[in-house]
C-alpha cells in the first residue's frame, strides 16, 4: 500500500530536510545579527535583510511540508477506506452473522482516521528528527558544556511521551469502546422506534443509555487522570533546559566565556526544539494507537472469504434445457452441534416449480442460503445443471439463481434502481415489465415521481406489501435460471394474489422456481410439493395429494385441525 | 491531529443566540459551577507562569549580565524555577478540573437529549434519517468532548496568553511593540479571517462528504446479503469508490488551506523575528532600549504567534460546538408532535377505543394515507383489517395506538381523547405488534423483556409458554440465553415473529393491535399462538391486520380498507350476504384452501 506512494513521501521528506535546515539557520543568524550588528557594528539592514530573506524560505517550505504530508496521509486513508470495503463485500454471510455493523463501521472510519494520523507524521517526524540532529549539532561545537546541561533533561521528555502513549492508549480505547456502545444503543433505540413505541419501552433503553452516558464519563475521566499525571510534566523539561541555559549560560556570559549573542541563540534553539521533542513522544503514541488500528483493520483484511471462487472454475452449460438443480444428500448446521439439514435430497428437473412447505424454524430459508452459497453444505453437494456449486464463479451461480428474501431490503435510492438494482443498465421499459410482473407498477406509477421517487431507508416509507412487490420486480428483472422466493408474498393481499398468480405463471414459466410458502394458494403456483421436516425430505407429491396422505403436511397447514384440536394442544 | 470543526450560515449564531446557548449551558452545567470557577482560575495561573518565564530571563539578561550581577542573576534563575514548578502542579489540578466538569456536562446532555428524542413522535422518526438522529447523539456530542479535552484549555489559554504577552511586551518597550503590531496585526488579521472564512467552508464540505460516504459505508454493509445475492459487489464498490475519492479531494481542498496560513505564519514569525532585530538593534545603538529587551522580544513573538495560530483554528471549532449545541439544544425544545397533554389523565379503565372520522397524511406526501375513517372496537371484541397493500390498514394501526395524530377527526378511548391522556398509561395499555418486528442485539430474554422491564425470567418463560412455544426456544443449546445477534439475525423470521409475540404476552394491555404479526409462521404455529392469544386477551379488544382467511375468520366485526377508506365494516355472515368485496375476497381464499 504504501510501496505506491513512495514518490509522494520522498518528495515531503527532502521538502521537510529543507525546512528543517531553513529553521535552524534562523537562531544561527540571529545570534550572528546580534554580535555583528547590535553589539558590533556591522550592518543592521544586512543582517536583518538575511533574516528576511530566511523568513520566505521558511514560510514556503513550512507549507509544501505540511501539503505532502497531509496529501500522502489521506490517500493512504482513502485507498485502505475503499481496499476494506471491497473485502467486506467479499466477506462471506456466516462472517457477517457474527460481526456488528457497528464494528465494521469502525474499522472503515475511526481506526483508518488513526492510521492517517500516524502517516501524516512520518515525513514531519523524520524533518523533526533532522533539524533536532543538527541543532544538537550545533550546539555541541560550540558550548560542549552548556549543551549537555541545557540537552540533560531532553530525553526524559522522550521517556517520559513514551510512556505517556503507553499509559493513555488503553485509555483512549476504553472510551472509545463505552462510545462505540452508546452509539449502538442510539442506533437500535433509532430504528427499533416502531417496537419501543409499541410496547412503550422507553424506561428501558433509556435506562441503557443512561448507564453508557456514565460509563463513558468514567472511562473519560479515567483518561483525563493520565493526561494530568504526563501533559504538565511534557511541558516542564524543555523550560528546565532554558533554566539550565539562563543559570549556566549566564555566568558563563558574566565569565566572558559566551557572547550574549550566543546566549540568546542557544535559548532559541532550546526552544525550537521543544515542540519536535515532544511531537516525538506523540508520534510514539500515534504510532502505538496507529498500529493497534492497523492490527485491527487487517484483520479483516486477512479473513480469506470462506465461501470464495474456485481455482480453476467450470461454467455453466448453456445450451437449453437448464435450471435443473440437485440438493444431493446434503447436511449442513450453522454451528457444528446443532444441524439443521440432514440428508436433505431432491432433484428439481430444468423448468421445473417446486413448493418447499415446513415449521417455523424448519430451514427452508437455509436450503435458499445453501443454493447461493451464502453456506457451503458441510455434508453432500449441492449442483445446478450438474455442475457443484463450489465449481463455479460465485458471480455466475448469483446471476443464475436469485432469492428474494423474506425480510425485504431496499436501498435508500430512487423505485427505479432499487428494482434495476441487479441489471443497473436495464432500459426504463425492462423496469416497468418487472414491476408490472410482480404487481408494484400501479402504485409505484401513483407516487408522487412514479419510479424516480426516492424511498427512506430500507424503504420504511412504503408499506410492508409494496416493500415485498418492490423486492419481486427487483429478482424478476435479474431473469435468473432458477428463482427462490422465501416467503415472499406473506404481506401480499389474496385479493390480489390471484392477479400475482397469473403473473407468476409468467415469471415462472420454463424457469425452475423453488416457492416457500405457507399459504395454499402460493403453494398451489408449483407443479409440487416437498414437506421439509425434521433437516430432510418428508414427503413429495402434489398439495392435495399431501394432504390427503401425510398427517404432519397437515398439520403445518393447520389444514385439519378444528378449534378444538388446537386449544387443546394450547393448554397440553 | 484533531479535526476543526465549521458552520455552516444556517448554523450561524447571532450574537443574541450565542448569549442564550452560553447561559443554557451555564444553567445545564450548574451542578459542576464550583468545578468550572476553580478550572478557570487555575488556567489563569498557569498561563501567567507561561508568561513569567520570558520575563525572567529578561531580568536576568538585563540586571545579571548586564550590570554583572551574579546575585541578580540567582535571583531570576530561582524565580524562574519557581514559576515552572508552580506551572507544573497547576497544570496536573486544571486538567482533572476542566474534565470533570465537561464529563459530567456532557453525560448530562446526552441523557437529556436521548429522553428528549424518545419523546418525539413517529413522524419525527420518518422526517429524520436515523443515520443524522445517532450522529447527533454521538459525533455532535463526542466532538465537544475533545473540545472539553485539548480546546477549551487551549482557547483560553491562547487568549490569555496573546494579551498578556502584548501587555508585557508594551511595558518593556513601547516602541518596539508598536513596531510589531504595526506589522503583525495586519498581515495576521487578514490572513486569519480569510483562513477561518476559507477553512470553515471547506470544513463544511468535507463534513458534508463524510457524512454521505458514512451513510453508503452502512448501507453497504448492512445490504451485504442482496449485494451477494444479486453479485453487485463490484458495481457498489464502483459507487462507493466515487463517493470516497470525493470525500477524498474535498480534504485535499482543506488541507490547501491550512497550507497557504501555516506557511504564510512561518514567514510572519520569522520577518518580525527580523524586525525586532533590525529595529531593536537600531534603538540599542541609540540607547533607548537595551538588550535584554531585544532578546526578550525574540522569545517572546513565539507566545505571540503560537496563540494567534492556535485561535484561528479553535476558532471555528468552537463556533462549531455552539452550532451543535444549538442544535441539541433545538432537539431538547421541539415539542413532539404527538406531545403529552399538559395536564393528562389516565387512560380510563374500560372503554371503546373509537376512531372519529380520523384522516390522515404522511408529511411530505399529497394523497391522505387514510380518509374519514370511523371505526370501534369494544373490550372482548376482535376485529379485523383487511385490503390491499397500501390501502392504509397499518396507517390506521398506528393511529390507533397514537403514534401519529390524526390530521382531522379522532381517536378516543373509553370517550375520553387520547390526546388527553398521560403518554406512560396510554403506551403500557394499547400495545402495538408493528408489522416490522425488530428485534435488539441480545439474548432472546433480554427482546421479550423489553415489553416489561421488571420481568423475571420465570415471567418471560411463562410468556413463551402461554403463546404455546416455550420448548422450541429452550432447545436451542443456550435456550432463551441465546443472543439474536443484530437485527435478530440469529433466527428464522417466524421465530423472530415468536419473540415479538411473546413480548404482547408479558403484559396486560387493554387493546392489542396486531399488524400481520404472524404472517412468516407456518398455518398450524399461527393458529396455536392466535388461539393462545385470545384466550389471554379475553375481555380485552384486539385489533389484527392480516392477509390470512383463518386468521380474519375467526374475528368478530372485520373492516375492510380500500383506498384510503373504510369501505366494509361487518361480521364474516354480513359482509359474504352484502356480496361485496370481501366476499369477492372469500371466495378468492376459498378457491385456494385445503379441500379436504
Ligand atoms: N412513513 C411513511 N411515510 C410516507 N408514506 C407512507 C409511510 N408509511 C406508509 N406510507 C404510505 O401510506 C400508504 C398506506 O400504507 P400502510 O402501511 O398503511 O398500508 P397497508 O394497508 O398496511 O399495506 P400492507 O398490507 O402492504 O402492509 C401507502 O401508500 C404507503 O406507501
Ligand atoms: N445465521 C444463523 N445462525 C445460526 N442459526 C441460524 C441462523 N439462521 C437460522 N438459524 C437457525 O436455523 C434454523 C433454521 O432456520 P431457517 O431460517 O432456515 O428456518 P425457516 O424454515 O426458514 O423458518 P421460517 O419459516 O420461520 O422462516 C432455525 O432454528 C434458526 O434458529
Ligand atoms: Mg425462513
Ligand atoms: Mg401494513
Amino acid at each position: 500500500m504504501l510501496a505506491e506512494q513512495k514518490g509522494g513521501l520522498i518528495a515531503g521528506m527532502v521538502v521537510g530536510l529543507l525546512w528543517s535546515a531553513s529553521k535552524v539557520t534562523v537562531p544561527k543568524l540571529t545570534s550572528l545579527a546580534v554580535d555583528r550588528a547590535i553589539l558590533g557594528d556591522g550592518s543592521l539592514v544586512f543582517w536583518s535583510s538575511l533574516i528576511g530573506v530566511m523568513a520566505v524560505v521558511a514560510g514556503t517550505f513550512t507549507a509544501w511540508r505540511r501539503w505532502f504530508a497531509f496529501r500522502e496521509s489521506r490517500l493512504t486513508e482513502t485507498k485502505l477506506r475503499e481496499q476494506l470495503f471491497a473485502h467486506i463485500m467479499r466477506l462471506h454471510v456466516a462472517y457477517h452473522d457474527h460481526t456488528q455493523t457497528g464494528q465494521l463501521m469502525s474499522r472503515a472510519s475511526s481506526d483508518l482516521l488513526q492510521i492517517q494520523g500516524f502517516v501524516v507524521m512520518i515525513p514531519i517526524t523524520a524533518s523533526n528528527l533532522a533539524m533536532v540532529s543538527a541543532i544538537v549539532v550545533i550546539l555541541f561545537v560550540q558550548q560542549p558544556l552548556l549543551a549537555l546541561v541545557a540537552l540533560a533533561p531532553l530525553p526524559f521528555l522522550n521517556v517520559l511521551a513514551t510512556r505517556f502513549s503507553r499509559r493513555i492508549h488503553p485509555a483512549v480505547l476504553a472510551v472509545q469502546q463505552e462510545q462505540a456502545q452508546l452509539a449502538t444503543v442510539v442506533e437500535e433505540s433509532v430504528s427499533g422506534v416502531r417496537v419501543i413505541k409499541g410496547f412503550g419501552a422507553h424506561e428501558v433503553t433509556a435506562a441503557r443509555l443512561r448507564t453508557e452516558a456514565d460509563d463513558i464519563r468514567n472511562v473519560s475521566v479515567q483518561a483525563a487522570k493520565v493526561r494530568s499525571a504526563f501533559l504538565p510534566a511534557l511541558d516542564l523539561l524543555p523550560n528546565l533546559g532554558l533554566l539550565a541555559v539562563l543559570a549556566l549560560g549566564g555566568h558563563m556570559v558574566l565569565d566572558g566565556d559566551m557572547s550574549r549573542g550566543q546566549m540568546l541563540e542557544f535559548m532559541q534553539y532550546i526552544g525550537l526544539l521543544i515542540f519536535p521533542l515532544r511531537n516525538l513522544g506523540m508520534t510514539v503514541a500515534f504510532g502505538q494507537r496507529a498500529a493497534a488500528a492497523l492490527l485491527r483493520v487487517d484483520e479483516v483484511l486477512s479473513t480469506a472469504p470462506a465461501v470464495a471462487d474456485a481455482a480453476s472454475p467450470r461454467t455453466l452449460p448453456g445450451d437449453a434445457p437448464v435450471g435443473a438443480v440437485e440438493f444431493d444428500h446434503v447436511s449442513f448446521g450453522y454451528s457444528a452441534d446443532a444441524p439443521v439439514l440432514r440428508d436433505f435430497h431432491l432433484s428439481i428437473p430444468p423448468g421445473a416449480s417446486v413448493a418447499v412447505v415446513g415449521a417455523t424454524g424448519g430451514g427452508k430459508s437455509t436450503v435458499a442460503r445453501l443454493l447461493i452459497r451464502f453456506y457451503d453444505v458441510t455434508e453432500g453437494v449441492i449442483r445446478v445443471d450438474g455442475v457443484d456449486i463450489r465449481d463455479l464463479r460465485l458471480s455466475e451461480l448469483r446471476r443464475e439463481v436469485s432469492v428474494v428474501f423474506e425480510d425485504t431490503f431496499l436501498f435508500h435510492d430512487s423505485v427505479g434502481a432499487n428494482v434495476a438494482f441487479a441489471r443497473p443498465d436495464a432500459s426504463a421499459a425492462d423496469v416497468e415489465a418487472a414491476a408490472r410482473l410482480s404487481g408494484a407498477h400501479d402504485f409505484i406509477a401513483s407516487l408522487p415521481e412514479g419510479y424516480d421517487t426516492v424511498i427512506g431507508e430500507r424503504g420504511y416509507s412504503l408499506s410492508g406489501g409494496q416493500r415485498q412487490r418492490i423486492a419481486l420486480a427487483r429478482a424478476i428483472l435479474a431473469n435468473p435460471r432458477v428463482l427462490i422466493l422465501d416467503d415472499a408474498t406473506s404481506a401480499v393481499d389474496p385479493s390480489k394474489e390471484h392477479e400475482i398468480r397469473e403473473a407468476m405463471r409468467t415469471v415462472m414459466d420454463g424457469r425452475t422456481t423453488i416457492v416457500i410458502a405457507h399459504r395454499p394458494g402460493t403453494i398451489a403456483l408449483a407443479d409440487t410439493v416437498v414437506l421439509l421436516d425434521e433437516g430432510g425430505v418428508a414427503a413429495t407429491g402434489t398439495h392435495d395429494e399431501l394432504l390427503a396422505t401425510n398427517e404432519r403436511y397437515r398439520e403445518v397447514l393447520a389444514a385439519l385441525m378444528d378449534d378444538d384440536d388446537i386449544d387443546a394442544e394450547v393448554s397440553g | 491531529m484533531w479535526a476543526s470543526g465549521a458552520i455552516s450560515d444556517e448554523d450561524k449564531l447571532d450574537r443574541a443566540e450565542t448569549g442564550k446557548v452560553l447561559r443554557r449551558s451555564l444553567h445545564f452545567a450548574e451542578p459542576y459551577r464550583r468545578t468550572i470557577y476553580w478550572a478557570v482560575g487555575l488556567v489563569c495561573v498557569s498561563t501567567a507562569a507561561t508568561v513569567a518565564g520570558p520575563v525572567f530571563v529578561k531580568f536576568g539578561l538585563d540586571h545579571g549580565i548586564g550590570e554583572s550581577s551574579a546575585r541578580a542573576l540567582n535571583i531570576a534563575v530561582v524565580a524562574y524555577l519557581v514559576t515552572v514548578a508552580i506551572g507544573y502542579v497547576v497544570g496536573r489540578l486544571q486538567y482533572l478540573a476542566i474534565n470533570r466538569a465537561g464529563e459530567g456536562f456532557l453525560r448530562d446532555l446526552r441523557i437529556a437529549v436521548f429522553d428528549r428524542l424518545q419523546a418525539q413522535s413517529m413522524a419525527f422518526f420518518d422526517r429524520n434519517k436515523a443515520g443524522v438522529l445517532v450522529s447527533r447523539m454521538t459525533a455532535d456530542i463526542e466532538s465537544m468532548g475533545e473540545l472539553i479535552q485539548w480546546g477549551l484549555l487551549q482557547f483560553v489559554a491562547a487568549g490569555l496568553l496573546l494579551v498578556m504577552t502584548i501587555i508585557l511586551m508594551a511595558v518593556m518597550s513601547w516602541q518596539l511593540t508598536l513596531m510589531v503590531l504595526l506589522f503583525v496585526a495586519p498581515v495576521l488579521g487578514f490572513a486569519s479571517v480569510r483562513f477561518q472564512r476559507q477553512s470553515n467552508a471547506a470544513y463544511l464540505d468535507v463534513r458534508e462528504r463524510v457524512g454521505t460516504n458514512l451513510g453508503n459505508l452502512q448501507e453497504g454493509i448492512t445490504g451485504v446479503r442482496v449485494i451477494q445475492a444479486y453479485g453487485r459487489e463490484a458495481e457498489q464498490h464502483r459507487r462507493f469508490v466515487s463517493s470516497n475519492r470525493a470525500l477524498y479531494a474535498s480534504h485535499l481542498r482543506s488541507v490547501r488551506v491550512s497550507t497557504w496560513y501555516f506557511g504564510l505564519v512561518e514567514w510572519a514569525g520569522i520577518t518580525s523575528i527580523a524586525l525586532v532585530i533590525g529595529v531593536g538593534g537600531f534603538l540599542v545603538h541609540h540607547g533607548s532600549v537595551d538588550f535584554g529587551t531585544v532578546a526578550a522580544f525574540v522569545l517572546l513573538l513565539a507566545n505571540l504567534f503560537e496563540p494567534v495560530q492556535q485561535l484561528s483554528q479553535l476558532y471555528n471549532t468552537v463556533q462549531s460546538a455552539a452550532a451543535s449545541l444549538h442544535k441539541l439544544y433545538g432537539l431538547m425544545d421541539a415539542e413532539p408532535d404527538v406531545a403529552e397533554h399538559p395536564r393528562p389523565v389516565e387512560l380510563p379503565a374500560e372503554g371503546e377505543l373509537v376512531a372519529h372520522g380520523v384522516t390522515f397524511t404522511y408529511d411530505g406526501t399529497e394523497r391522505p394515507a387514510l380518509h374519514d375513517v370511523s371505526i370501534s372496537v369494544r373490550p372482548g371484541e376482535r376485529l379485523a383489517l383487511v385490503g390491499p397493500t397500501g390501502a392504509g390498514k397499518s396507517t390506521l394501526a398506528k393511529l390507533l395506538s397514537r403514534l401519529y395524530d390524526p390530521t382531522s377527526g379522532h381517536v378516543s378511548y373509553g370517550d375520553v381523547d387520547v390526546r388527553l391522556v398521560s403518554l406512560a398509561s396510554l403506551r403500557q395499555r394499547v400495545v402495538v405488534v408493528p408489522q416490522e418486528g425488530f428485534l435488539f442485539g441480545g439474548t432472546i430474554r433480554d427482546n421479550i423483556r423489553i415489553a416489561r422491564p421488571g420481568a423475571t425470567d420465570a415471567e418471560v418463560a411463562d410468556a413463551l409458554e402461554a403463546i404455546g412455544v416455550l420448548e422450541r426456544f429452550e432447545e436451542f443449546a443456550e435456550g432463551l440465553d441465546t443472543e439474536v445477534r443484530e437485527r435478530g439475525s440469529r433466527l428464522s423470521a417466524g421465530e423472530r415473529q415468536l419473540v415479538s409475540l411473546a413480548r404482547a404476552a408479558l403484559v396486560d394491555p387493554a387493546v392489542l393491535v396486531l399488524d400481520e404479526a404472524t404472517s412468516n409462521l407456518d398455518p398450524g404455529t399461527e393458529a396455536i399462538v392466535e388461539r393462545a392469544l385470545e384466550r389471554l386477551m379475553e375481555g380485552r379488544a384486539v385489533i389484527v391486520v392480516a392477509h390470512r382467511l383463518s386468521t380474519v375468520r375467526r374475528a368478530d366485526r372485520i373492516g375492510v380498507i380500500d383506498h384510503a377508506r373504510l369501505v366494509e365494516l361487518g361480521t364474516h355472515d354480513e359482509l359474504l350476504a352484502q356480496g361485496g368485496r370481501y366476499a369477492a375476497l372469500a371466495e378468492a381464499w376459498a378457491r385456494s384452501q385445503p379441500t379436504v
